[in-house]
């Protein structure tokens, strides 16, 4: 009848010491690469731009830096302190903020089992937008999108959002269509609320709202970047510790992970708390970049497979790429003029996520 | 070495759903729970595998842990739970899927122990030749095979199987009953099954129990429990039965008395024609 019990003797049992060869060679091929990779880009992304500077200019600058000397002669001065004040947190700020939105993605994804959410679905986005409105009315258009007060105002926002999300879903044990269903309530209240405040507003106002929503690193500073680098470096290693609690929810459902002896509810609490703080703080800083957290995890999919221990930190590793390149080619094709990394990057990633529908399906359902 | 289930209640809110069960299965004893949709059977298995908590009563394993007050990850390597058949979503290899079911005893990265028991499962599920391929390219019965397999790789005392064929063909009903039967018996374990098919719980399982409204109301060997006012008090449908090569079989009457399968003319009746010897059998069982 059936070649299941194929071998009536063999025991459910190890079989013996066979040896072992690692399972995941290619995977951490795959990270070791793309880590190459993101350097590799990162160091053509800084010399991207203005004063022509080459590729030794900007190692100079990192060993002036770490030698702690000063040059000498103006000229090099000069584009020392661009490379420093303004490429180099740029580029580094597009990696960090890449990799945290597609981390965010990944871990929202698994989470609630849908591949078409992004860390924006719980309404990070328009509450973080509303946020910002507010702090452009009340402190003021001229400041300008590096504004401690926009900042503080997009994270505030934020996270009243998610909280808001969290506590009202938990009402139905944050259900994964319960949390999807409230984001989206609160997507729509604040959009409503941030179209009052640019119905009312003057045109200037309006012209920085509308500027902070296209998501850039124009206004880049080295305290974003070391923000983004400590909440990274904190968030890395508890989602890699949960990587394979992340998994039994993500592939076996709830049912089935609480039954595998995960606690389900505390698990995805404290994960989309950690996902929607590192959407949070990134958009706060940058606006809001769409589609990096949506698409960076379906390929990263496409290359390491779906297992969440190597997923996670492959898809920041592209999560990065796919913001560090945006925004050297938002530099590049009207120079000196500069386009949003967040238009670029839907404008590229629109097409790539299309082809990666139609002709990948599995990847995607 | 039994499961002990004593005074067992569940609720959702209000609702009780399970009123008072009381439970005994032996290892290597094959047990299916049977009952109309919302009766508590899917409850009752949820309960033990630890997915729902009790509202009273004890679960003991073995005379004296209770399942119940275990933290979930030690209850996870006695307890495996095999859902329906379910959408596997984004392309997770079956090897990957089978490893999910040694979650409980690995931290991030899984030890060559661990992966020794996929291998195990895999191949007593007939799944090695398949490994590397995605689980959203298996057919259901394949893919109710990967969950099979992923609950033995849990490595587990207790098998729980939550309608596990409800999804599937009558191929690969019949090949998921018989590999729970055969790993009941071959691991030793103690295993319940939530099934709807009275015909095959009579074919496969040991001992069954009949659930109604949360209350377990007959229970017994299939010969012994089976009759036709049972399963009219359960189900709401006259039935006659026969036996067939030794197993008590069950056929649901049309209005005119008549069972519902098989109404050619003949003098010698419908059950009768399609198998002679049954008839003689249920007469001497």
């Amino acid at each position: 009848m059936s070649s299941v019990h194929s071998d009536p003797l063999h025991p459910i049992a190890p079989t013996g010491s066979k040896p072992q060869t690692d399972h995941y060679t290619s995977q951490k091929l795959a990270i070791t690469i793309g880590f190459a990779a993101v350097i590799i880009t990162a160091l053509i992304g800084i010399r991207i731009g203005t004063s022509g500077a080459t590729l030794l200019d900007v190692l100079e600058t990192f060993w002036s830096k770490i030698a702690g000397t000063t040059p000498t002669d103006r000229a090099t001065l000069l584009k020392h302190n661009v490379i420093w004040e303004l490429r180099l947190p740029r580029v580094l700020l597009a990696i960090l903020g890449g990799a945290a939105l597609a981390v965010a993605g990944v871990l929202f994804q698994g989470l609630l089992r849908n591949p078409l959410v992004s860390p924006y679905t719980l309404g990070i986005a328009p509450a973080a937008a509303f946020g910002a409105s507010l702090a452009i009315v009340l402190f003021g258009a001229t400041a300008g999108s590096a504004a401690i007060s926009l900042v503080i105002g997009a994270l505030l926002f934020s996270f009243l959002n998610t909280a808001l999300v969290l506590s009202l879903a938990s009402a139905r044990q944050l259900h994964a269509t319960t949390l999807i269903l409230v984001g989206i309530a609160l997507s729509q209240l604040f959009g409503a609320l941030t179209a009052c405040i640019q119905y009312f507003a003057e045109d200037e106002v309006l012209a920085a709202i509308v500027r902070w929503t296209w998501g850039s690193v124009n206004n880049s500073a080295w305290y974003q970047v070391l923000a983004l680098f400590v909440l990274l470096a904190l968030a890395f290693p508890y989602i890699r510790f949960r990587s394979s609690a992340l998994n039994a929810i993500a592939f076996a459902g709830d049912d089935s992970a609480k039954s595998l002896g995960v606690a389900v509810s505390q698990v995805r609490l404290q994960t989309i708390a950690i996902a929607a703080t590192l959407t949070a703080v990134t958009i706060a800083f940058t606006g809001i970049i769409g589609f990096v957290g949506l698409v960076a995890p379906h390929i990263a999919r496409l290359v390491v497979g779906a297992n969440h221990r190597f997923l996670i930190a492959f898809s920041a590793i592209i999560g990065a790429l796919l913001l560090v390149i945006a925004d050297a080619v938002g530099r590049l094709v009207i120079n000196p003029g500069v386009i949003p990394v967040g238009i670029i990057d839907a404008l590229v990633g629109a097409p790539i996520f299309l082809y990666l529908i139609l002709t990948r399906q599995k990847a995607i359902e | 070495m039994t499961l002990q289930i004593s005074s067992l209640e569940v609720g959702y809110g209000k609702r009780q759903v399970v009123k008072g069960a009381n439970l005994t299965v032996e290892k290597g004893e094959l047990i299916g729970l049977l009952g109309s949709n919302g009766s508590g059977k899917s409850t009752l298995i949820k309960t033990i595998a630890g997915i729902n908590s009790q509202t009273k009563g004890t679960i003991t394993w073995n005379g004296g842990t209770d399942l119940t007050k275990l933290p979930r990850k030690d209850l996870a390597k006695i307890v495996a739970y095999v859902p329906q058949s379910i959408g596997l979503s984004f392309g997770l290899d079956i090897r990957e899927a089978v490893l999910l079911g040694r979650t409980p005893y690995f931290g991030t990265r899984p030890r060559d122990e661990d992966w020794a028991h996929v291998d195990a499962a895999m191949q007593r599920m007939g799944l090695d030749e398949l490994g590397d391929r995605a689980v959203t390219e298996l057919s259901g019965g394949q893919g109710q095979r990967v969950l099979i397999a992923r609950a033995l790789a849990q490595d587990p005392e207790i098998l729980l199987l939550d309608e596990p064929t409800s999804a599937l063909d009558i191929r690969y009903q019949w090949q998921t009953l018989e590999v729970a039967r055969d790993v009941t018996r071959k691991n030793n374990v103690a295993a319940v099954i939530a099934i709807h098919d009275l015909n095959q719980a009579a074919r496969f399982t040991d001992r069954v129990v009949f659930l109604q409204d949360g209350v377990i109301i007959a229970e017994g060997r299939p010969a012994d429990v089976y009759s036709p006012e049972l399963i009219k008090r359960v189900y709401g449908v006259d039935v006659e039965l026969s036996v067939h090569k030794g197993f008590v079989q069950v056929h649901p009457l049309s209005e005119h008395g008549h069972a519902q399968l098989g109404l050619q003319s003949g003098s010698s009746g419908p059950i009768r024609e399609h198998r002679p010897v049954t008839q003689r059998e249920y007469a001497t069982a």
